[in-house]
Order: structure tokens, then C-alpha cells, then sequence
């Protein structure tokens, strides 16, 4: 390289990356202005409920009285903190529970062959367009009948598998490269060990990602638990959420403060896990 | 072991059975073991006030009646009438459940609530409801049999905002009488102010098919919505018509829009909007956000011309469904305390539904004091004299027919087709509903 040439490298290549951040800025500006109708809801859920009871419906972006009044009395009016606790618990649960589930008949569907194995797969996708208000009132009566009405047990039983975990990770396991899984199986791998020392760990992001949909999915279920639970101790925040919305009117204050608790752990769950959860769910085309 | 009775007796016993109904056995006379009763309560599904204050009544009750042991159930309001269909089936019926007066005739019909007075004594049951409102009492009838004894309980109020009666220059003491005067205040109030003039929970979004209060404004004009046997609706009578053309006028005259009920309310809490009729319930919620910004005031519900308005209620009932005896005793004692003077006193001053023994409010060991300080209750209970009970519709389908009569009810009012055409058209869809259709 000549030093002519590099006399006039670099204001070129600044050029360039001028010229491209010329490029990109309309890509950006919609991209924030996105970001900023997705963030609204969220920042006026926080903001009113830091509103009291005779400013809650000020227009203003700030509030003229700020105050934690709206916090106390969630937590005074619900127990907010067993519900919360009651609803990590059934969602890990959950997500645990129907992970191992799915990854073993997944793993039976994939490798197995045996009679009318299509059939039996198929039967697994049919229950997904099953509602689950369709099977609720005979699991109430199952559930009751085992003595675990009332019960955090009783919120994660009908749950403990779901197609649509059984359906992707089948679609993934199938996927994967027969060579190594045979080159194992030479070596004298059995398929318990094909299975947790080959397939899972390499089927992360996959599980991750199903992983994160089970456990918002359950996160924000509601009909389950209003049938199933007899006291608030024993039930969950979404159910708490609703109790602030009567027949005597909307508290609108407490209710934003409930629903901004019951944000957080989703939140930070998702700010911890981000870089995986993209990356998931664009390997996995989930949305 | 043998039975006492042959086969043969069993039978003709069954037959008997069969052909006369269910007979019901007398409770028992009294609590002698300790003994624990469920109770469905559609406010202890809420957070604040309603929930508060049903905590209360069950603890001041197992206070006073050790023997008696209450599990409080929160059932939302919506979910009360499937909760205990599924919990029947279940085999836990509730002991006692509190029941929309919608949805009476469909406990007692097909839910096998118990005739309460049947089951209890007559003696017990005159003692008890001896200075309730009758017509408060007749809201627990379905045909000649009791089912329930009204517990909450509302009327429809006209909420006002007096400061923008006086921007409008209308006198905040003299509120709207008349549907008539609904209009013309609403027009002058929206010529003068940049306020809204009227809206309400009559009918249209999240009124769903609780027609309480569209029963309220036909009932009003002298129209109804069931014939007196409950054999057969009457949604093309003359009157109901032309009931539900005069809201159609309101809104022909732009000033009752097609709002959601939700979107209503909180416009009336921010001070958007004049008047606002609804259930008396709303009160304290409405108090609550009127404070600091404007002065909240409550009328009766409007007539049409001389004729004094006839208002429904909305709320509910307390329904025993336990078929065991010493249960019933306590389900009976339980319903006793909470429709009891001490019991009116903490509905009404905790929760603000109305009182059905009136006599409590001019007494300082009961209402008295409370209602000094909230005159906002007392245009309610003047109402009550005049009140006519929320009909509900018999059968399973019972819910379909309030919904046909909101539908149609909507589209006649806010829609551009002919009001008798509409109200023919779900008096054909509803009867069809009907039992025995």
C-alpha cells in the first residue's frame, strides 16, 4: 500500500460508514419508534400505578403526586407474596415436568419404530387443538376425587406433558445428524446415554426456547386456577390481578401495582436470558 | 345386615317420590356437635371492601356460634352458576352460595337448591324476616317456592356531576326526573360544557346479559319482560317497545353514546361526563375518584312523564344447596346472621350495597351515624317502596334469553333498523328458548 493510498483510505472509509449510517437511518428510527409503542404499555402500567386513587386517569407522562400508596394496598388486599411464590413455583414445575416428559416420548417417537407409530404421534398433535377449557370440568372432577383441590400439586398435574413440546423436539431429534448417533451407538452408548450425553446437550437452544414458552404460557394461565383454587393463599397473581376488577368498579391503582409485581420476575427472566431467547427463537422460527 | 324396608316398599317409596317431588326433611332444631359448612361468596373473589367486610361477617358469625366452622369459597360472579354445577358433580356442593338473582330460578330448578321455607320452620322463618322489605323478600321466589333470602343489594341511581350542572347554569338540587329532562339536561350540559351528558350500564359493551336495568327502564314505562307466570317472554309488547325507543330517542338526540360500560365509568370518575345511571354499588368506587375534583351527587332513577319510575335491583341471593340436615342448621343460622341487623350494618357501611331492614338507618346502635355521613344513600333506600324485582328467565337456557333481549335491545337503541322489528325478532328467538317451546 502506497502512502498516497493510505492518505486516502481513511477518509474513504469514513465516507463509507457515513454513507451506510445514512443508510440504516430510517431502519433505526422505526426500529426505536417500534421499541417505544412496545415500552408504552409497559411504562404507563408503572406510572399509573403510581397514581393515586383521584389522579389515576391524568393524562400526564409523569404523576403530579407520586406515590407507593397503590403498592401497599395490593399487598394489603392480596397475598401477593404467596401468590407470586405459588405461581414460580407451578411455573418451574411445569416447565420442568413437561421438558423431561417431552424430551423422552420425543425421543421414543423419533428413534422407535414400532406399529402404527404415525398414529400414536398423531394422536399426541390432535390433544394441542384440544382446549383446555374442553377437559377442565373431567380433570376438576379427577383432581377432586384425588383429594387435591385447593393445591399447588393440583394446578401443575393436568400438565405434565403437551404436544407441542413432544411435536418440536421430535421435529429436532429427527433432525439430527444419524451419523454421530450410530458412531455413539458403535461405541456402545445405550440410548439413555444417547439421549442426555449426545442429543440434549446439543438441543440447548431448542429447550431453551421451549423452556421460556412453557413457563410464560403457565405464567399467565387463569382459568385452571380460578376453578381449581378455593383460597387466595392457595392460588396464583394472575388470579390476584383479577380480583382488583368487580362488579363495583375497576381499583385501577392497585391492580397496575399488582400487575407491575407480577411483571418483574417474567422481566427479569427475559433480560437475564435475552441473548439465548433470541437466539432460540430464531433458530427454532418460534414466535 | 338387612334393610328395614322390603323391595317392595322401596319401590312404591321411590314411585311416591317421583310422582309429588322432593320432600324436603326439617333441619335439624340444632347444633349440638361441632359442625363445618362451606360458603360460595362471589366478593371474597374480590380484593378490597367486599372482601373485607365478608371476612368480617364470617368471623363476627364463628365468634358468636363456636360450634359452627365456615369455609369462605371465592367464586368470581361470573363462575358462581358453573362452580356449583362442577362441584355437584364433584360431590362438595357448596352449603350455602351467594347467587345473582339472574340465575335463582336455574339454582332452584335445575341446580336442586333447597325451597328454604320449606326447610325451615315456619316459626324461625316469620322471626327472621319480620322488618325486611317484602319486596325484597319476594326477590328469592321462583313461582310459589323460596329459594333465597336477599343478601346484597342495589338499585339503579343517577350519578350527577353537580359542578358541571352549574357550568351548564342547570341547579344541581333539581336532578332530572323524567327520561325527558335526561335528554334535555344532557343536550344543554353538552351546548355549554365540553363534557359528555349522559351514559349508562343499561345495555351494550361489558353489560353482557345482565339485564337488570334494561328491566328497570321498560318496567318503568309499564312494559315487562316475562309474563307473570314465567311461562313466556314479552319482548314485543307495546310498552317494552316504546321503552326501548325512548333510549333509541336519547341516542337519536346525540347524547347517549354507544360506550363501553367500563369506558362510562372511568369517564364519570375523570369528570367527562354529567350523568351517569347505574347500580348504587358503584358509589363508594365513585366517591373514591370524584374526591378533590368535583362534587359527586346520586338521584333516583327517572320516570317516564308522571308516572313514577319502577327501579329492579341488581345483587343477590343466599341459597342453601346442603341436603344434610345438621348442616342446613347451620347453613340457615349462618344466613340469619348475615341478613341480620349487625349483618345490613356492615354490608352497607363496608361495602355500600343496601339495607334490607330500613329500619336500621335512624338507629345509633346500627346505620345511623354512617348515613348522616354518606347522604348519597338515602335517594336509594327512598326507592325501595317502589321496587320491582330483576325477573329471571326458567330453564337452562335461561342465559341465552337475557342475552337475545341485550342484543337486540343494543341494536335497536344504537343501530339504524326499526325498534319494533328488532324486539319482534328476539321475542321469536327467546320464546323458542323458552321451556316447553
Amino acid at each position: 500500500m502506497t502512502a498516497e493510498t493510505a492518505t486516502f483510505a481513511v477518509p474513504r472509509r469514513r465516507a463509507v460508514r457515513r454513507a451506510g449510517a445514512t443508510r440504516m437511518l430510517p431502519g433505526h428510527a422505526a426500529m426505536i419508534l417500534l421499541s417505544l409503542i412496545c415500552v408504552f404499555p409497559v411504562y404507563w402500567m408503572i406510572v399509573s400505578s403510581l397514581r393515586p386513587a383521584n389522579r389515576i386517569f391524568e393524562g400526564t407522562l409523569w404523576p403530579t403526586a407520586p406515590s407507593l400508596e397503590n403498592y401497599a394496598q395490593a399487598l394489603q388486599s392480596i397475598p401477593m407474596g404467596a401468590m407470586l411464590w405459588n405461581t414460580v413455583v407451578v411455573s418451574a414445575s411445569v416447565t420442568v415436568i413437561q421438558l423431561l416428559t417431552g424430551v423422552l416420548a420425543a425421543y421414543a417417537f423419533a428413534r422407535f419404530r414400532f406399529r402404527l407409530d404415525w398414529v400414536v404421534f398423531g394422536l399426541v398433535a390432535l390433544t394441542w387443538l384440544v382446549p383446555l377449557q374442553v377437559v377442565m370440568i373431567p380433570n376438576y372432577l379427577l383432581v377432586a376425587r384425588l383429594g387435591l383441590l385447593d393445591t399447588v400439586t393440583a394446578l401443575v398435574l393436568p400438565h405434565f406433558a403437551h404436544a407441542l413440546a413432544i411435536m418440536l423436539l421430535t421435529q429436532s431429534i429427527r433432525a439430527f445428524p444419524k451419523e454421530v448417533l450410530e458412531a455413539a451407538r458403535m461405541d456402545g452408548a445405550g440410548h439413555w446415554r444417547v439421549l442426555w450425553g449426545i442429543i440434549v446437550p446439543n438441543l440447548r437452544g431448542m429447550i431453551a426456547s421451549l423452556a421460556i414458552l412453557i413457563f410464560i404460557s403457565t405464567w399467565n394461565e387463569y382459568f385452571w386456577p380460578l376453578l381449581l383454587t378455593r383460597t387466595a393463599e392457595n392460588s396464583v397473581v394472575q388470579i390476584g390481578i383479577q380480583m382488583f376488577i368487580t362488579q363495583e368498579g375497576t381499583q385501577w391503582g392497585p391492580l397496575m401495582a399488582a400487575s407491575t409485581m407480577a411483571s418483574l420476575p417474567i422481566l427479569i427472566f427475559y433480560v437475564v436470558l435475552q441473548r439465548q431467547v433470541i437466539q432460540s427463537f430464531m433458530k427454532s422460527g418460534l414466535r | 345386615m338387612t334393610f328395614p324396608l322390603s323391595r317392595r316398599a322401596l319401590l312404591a317409596l321411590g314411585i311416591a317420590t317421583m310422582a309429588t317431588g322432593p320432600v324436603w326433611a326439617q333441619m335439624a332444631d340444632e347444633i349440638i356437635e361441632p359442625v363445618e359448612i362451606s360458603f360460595y361468596n362471589y366478593n371474597l373473589a374480590t380484593a378490597g371492601q367486599g372482601h373485607d367486610a365478608t371476612v368480617q361477617l364470617i368471623e363476627e358469625f364463628m365468634a358468636a356460634n363456636p360450634m359452627i366452622k365456615v369455609e369462605g369459597v371465592g367464586v368470581n360472579v361470573n363462575d358462581m352458576g358453573t362452580r356449583v354445577q362442577t362441584d355437584i358433580a364433584a360431590r362438595r356442593p357448596p352449603d350455602v352460595a351467594q347467587v345473582i338473582f339472574s340465575d335463582l330460578a336455574y339454582a332452584g330448578q335445575q341446580l336442586g337448591a333447597v325451597p328454604i321455607d320449606q326447610a325451615v320452620p315456619q316459626a324461625d322463618w316469620d322471626a327472621h324476616v319480620e322488618g325486611m322489605v317484602p319486596s325484597g323478600l319476594d326477590l328469592g321466589k321462583v313461582g310459589d317456592k323460596t329459594y333465597a333470602l336477599a343478601y346484597t343489594f342495589s338499585t339503579p341511581m343517577v350519578f350527577y356531576n353537580a359542578d358541571l350542572f352549574r357550568e351548564a347554569g342547570l341547579d344541581p338540587d333539581q336532578p332530572p326526573k323524567t327520561w325527558e329532562e335526561v335528554k334535555d339536561y344532557a343536550l344543554t350540559i353538552q351546548d355549554k360544557t365540553e363534557a359528555n351528558g349522559f351514559a349508562g350500564g343499561i345495555i351494550g359493551v361489558q353489560v353482557g346479559p345482565y339485564d337488570w336495568l334494561l328491566q328497570s327502564v321498560i318496567l318503568s314505562n309499564g312494559g315487562s319482560v316475562i309474563n307473570d307466570a314465567g311461562t313466556a317472554v314479552t319482548f314485543d309488547r307495546p310498552e317494552t317497545i316504546e321503552a326501548v325507543a325512548m333510549l333509541r330517542g336519547l341516542k337519536d338526540a346525540g347524547v347517549y353514546g354507544n360506550i363501553s360500560r367500563g369506558e362510562a365509568l372511568e369517564s364519570m370518575a375523570a369528570g367527562k361526563l354529567a350523568m351517569y345511571i347505574d347500580s348504587s354499588g358503584l358509589q363508594n368506587h365513585l366517591l373514591s375518584q370524584a374526591e378533590g375534583n368535583y362534587e359527586l351527587r346520586a338521584a333516583q332513577m327517572p320516570g317516564f312523564g308522571e308516572r313514577p319510575a319502577s327501579p329492579t335491583n341488581s345483587g343477590s341471593g343466599l341459597v342453601m344447596f346442603s341436603q344434610d340436615p345438621v348442616k342446613q342448621r347451620a347453613a340457615w343460622e349462618l344466613m340469619k346472621f348475615l341478613t341480620s341487623e349487625r349483618g345490613y350494618t356492615i354490608i352497607t357501611s363496608k361495602i355500600g350495597y343496601l339495607p334490607l331492614r330500613t329500619a336500621i338507618v335512624d338507629d345509633p346502635e346500627y346505620l345511623k351515624d354512617w348515613v348522616d355521613a354518606n347522604p348519597l344513600v338515602r335517594p336509594n333506600l327512598a326507592q325501595l317502596e317502589r321496587m320491582e324485582p330483576w325477573r329471571s328467565y326458567p330453564g337452562t337456557s335461561y342465559r341465552q334469553v337475557a342475552a337475545t333481549l341485550m342484543e337486540a335491545a343494543e341494536q335497536a337503541v344504537f343501530g339504524d333498523g326499526d325498534v319494533a322489528e328488532i324486539m319482534q325478532g328476539a321475542q321469536a328467538r327467546a320464546q323458542a328458548m323458552m321451556p316447553g317451546s
